[in-house]
């Protein structure tokens, strides 16, 4: 197949070259890495250039294709690859969009983190893989494909929550992690074996279009799997009720691994939970008009409010600064469900849309949050609040990007923050889902009281006697700032976005 | 070709200017900031003379200038509210941005003799105030809008404020700025509900009609108001009589305070806290004149509503009586001229109030130029007493500063109203206006102009009495200390300012000679012509804020008429030589009673009424009680239920969002097989709930 991209004529997966970036990059750490295979040996520069620029480039390529109109519908069209097994189109482009800039900010970072740690190009390794994963799964068109995507990201993810071998608390996160991400696959996969039952196809066109048949459908067996898939996705995206590993995993993986999974991680398990509902199970869910025969947009509506509902007010108590970012993020899973529960309204591409840029916007925001932990763990002062007290005499220009950070994840219009849950709200108010919306207000609400914990201990508490930052790590103070910028500018810059958002998720409404 | 019309903004941009290069640049600059003043007052008197003389029509074809110049918030929907700045000017614009330049550039010289000569610190702030002080008026003064009028009637007393408490390290200034911030604010409060209430009843605040070449493009309210009564329209269920009556009486509110008229003049005397030129220039001669300027900008407006103008009448003619009781037993020299300026400014509003509105432009004038004489006379006497301001320690000074005196008893004779001096022309066209209306008007309006006409005409004996008990004890008689025996001498910079003030207080009362105008034929009633304008066209048709119109419509709505009891020309004559005869006897009474070498206090003559006077009718008493008794149990309450019942709300749910925070935080245990567990039961919860009751099996 042949597909035309600014004007040259090439074959069709040209389009994953995305992905395929990813791929390479980390073959290319395998082989950087076994010119000196002994642990430690090689250059940290190379390793984090080389991981560095492999995910700008899929991020710049992805984004340039997103400007071309490849995937959609002004461009090529969707391009479906491998008899549909893997699609190109605006969704996918825009959450590789996602995914490789997070992780471009997180292997900057990770330059100055892993200073001495033995096993950097392992860890390179496992992060570029991992993106693969998630690249891939921003495209993964196929029960089949998803699964194995699925996994891809996150068996590597297991490896980097551990990878701080010493420390009692990251492999505990990494072991928990694992064993709870084991139980979740194999939901998945059980849900999966029950809708290729109920169905006969793990494509999800062929499985939209089985499921259209009406009565012959058995409505049990699809029902317990659609259910099972769902909360499959739920460990992806860290939502209640499989939300458990999040706040271990988070609290104990090195800081930088915590901005990927909660941001990148969680970003390519909404794009897969969105693909399949959206692709496979429109009708089943009553979206099409009609009685739902599963009736998963509400159960969707009540893992959103219990999600949001949990993850603030657990935030809310919380005395470890990670440890409150992390149960935030679960709250935001909450915020980003609601592109899959308010779609009772008239413009469904503006409610997935809103969700789509919550996604983008968190990705910065929240990314820089963890990695101006990570700076904190650099510099050895403790988790807790009371620990960063009077930051900013040492570190304004860190505290002043970590404020911007929890402002506008808060939703204060000091960032992206406030454009994207304002349209969230919007969303809600059109879906007449009033119940959606006083959650998100509420829990925003709540969670400027937690973020603020924060800035005022950096602002305005007085400083510890030994307060000292001794340190300025160049690479993790650029990857700090860079993310702080991104989130101010998406305020003023949204409108630019988000048409591409909205084009993108309407397309899934057909 | 630009012509004057075109650099009116720049009459206020200057001082505007002026005081930014103070504020940043004073420190450095020789004078410590009055140079630019100087110079930027300078330039505005030059443009006003220029604008002024343009609206004569001499140095221009137009003669009146009415533009919006800057829309600030535009109004999207049909019937919104556009809020503009622009500049409205006519010959009431003209007369006041002449006198307010004018005093200013007077007051700044004097600056240089008050302030500069004798060491003061922190003088950059000070010009800076008096810069942006001037800049605010002069911008009120040529507001074309009420809304804007607003906004710089608030400025100027803001820079009241700062510059009353311009020696903030001592006890009194900062308390006295203070109190009249918040009086005055007081009666902005119901200023600003009487702005709003104008443009959400007519949609405009324009004080005159926007034209272009012939059209009207925009009207004003006055307009609309006068179209309203006559269509028998109502506004929020009232008459439009009575709504123009509640939003005038609601305007009103801002004019007393600032104007200081009863019962929110208690400010004005310790506002002389402030620097001495301070007061003269704000305190005497041009913002406290700012509320019956707006009267007379929007009178128009006023006309329509025959209560508002009993009102405004009786509350001058009390004022004036009030205040002028209050100043006979003072000690201080600035307190005397304080309650002398209320009193005054009671004058203006009676006048305003009884239908004279050309007297009581004419009072405005010559009161800014014999008041500010007045206080800057005083201003030379402290210097030369070191700051001591009390009379009983005078005396004797005529010999010893001879400018001084001869400038200081012009004023005093243009402020007790002998003839010729500025003052007797035109309280007593005030006091004839209100008397010939009283007489002519109908029903109870009548009755209420006399009233007020008869406390106005009371008072003159009284400003005759305190005002040369002022005169004698301080330059009359023998020096009473060694301070005034060798006072310090004044230089040019003092002697210059009162100079050109004392000649203007002895003549100014030239512009407008009504009786000897009425009595020769002579036409030398030049005030009079030039509020009237031409009778056919020019900028009373563009405006419509000439005499003309004034006076059809006191006669059409209010019903005010002239009549003569006695004949025109004897009524005239009769009313003129009561008022001077009551002056003279005053100036004779306090003659006999302390133009003597050693002078003594006759004040225990009065007996209980000593006290009275003393305390100042207890109106400070009262107005503490009113804060302390009424406005802090109320605050209390008001607090009681914030801390209580709000916060208390608010606490709760705090605390019990923080309970469900701790409660969900003991979900995560720790342990991964309960996480196991809670992720089967909840699988197996949704199950039941979507698949098995959901009607899937």
């Amino acid at each position: 197949m042949v597909v035309d991209i600014a004007g040259f004529q090439v074959a069709d997966w040209v389009a994953l070259v995305p992905s395929l970036i990813l791929g390479v990059t980390a073959m290319l750490l395998f082989i950087v890495d076994s010119i000196e295979p002994r642990p430690g040996t090689s250059s940290n520069t190379v390793l984090a250039g080389l991981s560095t620029l492999g995910a700008l480039g899929a991020f710049l390529v992805a984004g340039y294709f997103l400007v071309l109109g490849v995937g959609q519908p002004r461009g090529t069209g969707a391009v479906d690859l491998f008899n549909g097994q893997l699609v190109v189109d605006g969704m996918s482009l825009f959450f590789v969009v996602i995914v490789g800039s997070v992780t471009a900010l997180v292997t900057l970072a990770s330059y100055d983190y892993l200073e001495g740690q033995e096993y950097q190009a392992e860890y390179y390794g496992l992060v570029i893989m991992a993106a693969t994963g998630m690249s891939l799964m921003a495209s993964a068109n196929s029960l089949a494909t998803i699964f194995v995507s699925l996994e891809l990201s996150s068996l590597p993810s297991y490896a980097l929550v551990a990878f701080l071998k010493k420390n009692r608390g990251s492999v505990e996160g990494g072991l928990k992690y694992l064993l709870v991400g084991a139980l979740s696959s194999s939901v998945l996969v059980y849900g999966i074996s029950l809708v290729y039952a109920a169905s006969g196809s793990l494509q999800l066109n062929a499985v939209a279009d089985a499921l259209a048949g009406g009565s012959s459908v058995p409505v049990g067996i699809l029902g317990v799997g659609i259910i099972m898939v769902l909360l499959g996705f739920a460990f992806k995206t860290a939502s209640v009720p499989f939300h458990f590993w999040a706040p271990e995993a988070y609290e104990g993986a090195p800081a930088p691994v915590s901005a990927f999974l909660s941001s990148a991680s969680k970003a390519a398990g909404f794009v897969v939970a969105f693909r399949v509902f959206l692709t496979a199970f429109p009708e089943v869910g009553g979206l099409a008009g009609g009685d739902p025969m599963v009736d998963w947009v509400t159960a969707v509506t009540v893992l959103a409010v219990v999600t949001m509902t949990v993850g603030n007010f657990a935030a809310a108590t919380q005395e470890k600064v990670k440890r409150m970012l992390a149960y935030s993020s679960v709250g935001h899973a909450g915020y980003a469900l609601i592109g899959l529960a308010a779609l009772n309204a008239p413009d469904q591409g503006f409610v997935l849309g809103a969700s789509m840029m919550h996604l983008l916007v968190y990705g910065f925001m929240n990314t820089g949050a963890f990695l101006f932990i990570a700076l904190t763990e650099h510099w050895g002062i403790g988790r807790t609040f009371q620990d960063f007290n009077g930051l900013s005499t040492q570190a304004p220009l860190a505290c002043a990007a970590m404020t911007v950070f929890l402002f506008s994840l808060a939703g204060l219009p000091i960032g992206g923050g406030f454009i994207s849950k304002l349209y969230l709200l919007a969303a809600t108010a059109q879906a007449g889902s009033w119940l959606l919306g006083a959650a998100l207000i509420v829990n925003s609400a709540l969670s400027l009281f937690y973020y603020s914990r924060v800035v005022k201990a950096m602002w305005i508490e007085d400083p510890s006697a030994d307060l000292e930052v001794d340190s300025y790590p160049s690479s993790l103070y650029a990857a700090v700032v860079i993310a702080a910028f991104v989130t101010f500018a998406l305020l003023p810059a949204f409108g630019l976005l988000s048409p591409s958002a909205f084009d993108a998720a309407s397309v899934l409404f057909g | 070709m630009a012509g004057a019309f075109d650099f009116v903004p720049a009459i206020a941009a200057l001082p505007l200017l002026a005081f930014v290069v103070s504020l940043f640049a004073g420190q450095y600059m020789p004078k410590r900031g009055a140079e630019a003043g100087i110079l930027a007052t300078a330039g505005s008197l030059v443009l006003s003379i220029w604008t002024a003389l343009t609206v004569a029509g001499i140095t221009g074809s137009a003669t009146s200038y009415n533009e919006n110049l800057y829309t600030w918030v535009a109004g999207v929907a049909d019937g919104a509210v556009t809020l503009r700045l622009g500049v409205l000017v006519d010959p009431l614009t003209a007369l006041m941005l002449v006198i307010v330049s004018l005093i200013a550039l007077l007051v700044h010289v004097f600056s240089l003799g008050y302030m500069n000569d004798e060491g003061e610190t922190g003088l950059p702030r000070y010009y800076a105030g008096l810069g942006l002080f001037t800049a605010s008026m002069l911008a009120f003064v040529f507001s074309n809008n009420l809304l804007m009028a607003f906004m710089f009637f608030e400025l100027v007393g803001l820079c009241s404020y700062l510059l009353i408490g311009f020696w903030f390290r001592e006890d009194g200034p900062p308390s006295a700025a203070k109190k009249a911030f918040l009086v005055t604010r007081f009666g902005d409060y119901f200023f600003l509900i009487g702005v709003v209430g104008v443009f959400a009843t007519f949609g405009t605040g324009l004080f005159a009609p926007i034209t272009e070449g012939g059209t009207v493009v925009a009207e004003s309210f006055p307009q609309m108001a006068e179209h309203a009564l006559e269509d028998g329209e109502s506004f929020f269920g009232y008459s439009a009589q009575t709504w123009i009556t509640i939003l005038g009486m609601l305007v009103l509110g801002g004019v007393v305070g600032k104007s200081a008229q009863f019962p929110l003049h208690t400010w004005l005397p310790d506002a002389m806290e402030g620097p001495t030129p301070v007061s003269a220039l704000i305190h005497a001669a041009t913002m406290v004149a700012a509320g019956v300027y707006l009267v007379a900008r929007m009178y128009g407006f006023y006309l329509l509503s025959p209560t508002a103008l009993a009102v405004i009448a009786l509350i001058g003619g009390f004022t004036a009586l009030f205040a002028a009781t209050m100043g006979v037993v003072k000690q201080e020299l600035k307190q005397v001229l304080a309650y002398s300026t209320i009193s005054q400014y009671g004058y203006m509003m009676l006048a305003l109030g009884s239908g004279g509105y050309v007297a009581a432009v004419f009072h405005l004038t010559t009161h800014a130029i014999f008041k500010a004489l007045l206080f800057l006379g005083a201003g030379s006497v402290i210097i030369a007493m070191h700051h001591n301001e009390n009379m009983w320690d005078m005396g004797g000074l005529k010999d010893r500063m001879p400018v001084t005196y001869w400038t200081f008893l012009s004023g005093s004779l243009a402020l007790a109203g002998i003839v010729p001096f500025a003052g007797f022309w035109s309280k007593d066209e005030v006091l004839f206006e209100a008397l010939i209306h009283g007489f002519g008007s109908t029903g109870t309006l009548g009755t209420m102009f006399l009233v007020a006409y008869a406390m106005g005409l009371l008072a003159v004996f009284f400003t005759g009495f305190y005002t040369f008990r002022m005169v004698y004890l301080t330059f009359h008689g023998d020096a009473r200390t060694d301070v005034a025996r060798d006072p310090e001498p004044v230089g040019w910079n003092v002697k210059g300012p009162l100079s050109v003030l004392g000649i203007g207080a002895a003549t100014v009362g030239l512009i407008n000679m009504k009786p000897i105008a009425d009595l020769t034929g002579l036409h030398i009633d030049f005030l009079h012509k030039w509020l009237l304008g031409p009778e056919e066209g020019g900028w009373p048709a563009l405006t419509s804020t000439g005499l003309h119109h004034y006076e059809e419509l006191m006669h059409n709505v209010a019903g005010i008429d002239p009549a003569y009891p006695l004949g025109e020309t004897t009524t005239l004559l009769v009313s003129a030589l009561v008022s001077l005869s009551l002056a003279l006897a005053g100036v004779l009474v306090a003659r006999s009673l302390y133009n003597e070498p050693e002078p003594v206090e006759h004040t225990d003559k009065l007996g209980g009424a000593k006290t009275l006077l003393m305390h100042n009718y207890y109106q400070d008493e009262y107005q503490v009680w009113l804060a302390q008794g009424v406005t802090v149990p109320l605050a209390r309450a008001a607090d009681k239920f914030d801390q209580g019942v709000v916060d208390g709300v608010v606490n709760g749910i705090s605390s019990v969002s923080l309970f469900t925070g701790s409660r969900f935080r003991r979900i995560q245990s720790g342990v991964v097989t309960n996480y196991a567990a809670l992720m089967t039961l909840s699988l197996v919860l949704l199950l039941v709930v979507f698949v098995v009751l959901g009607g899937g099996v």
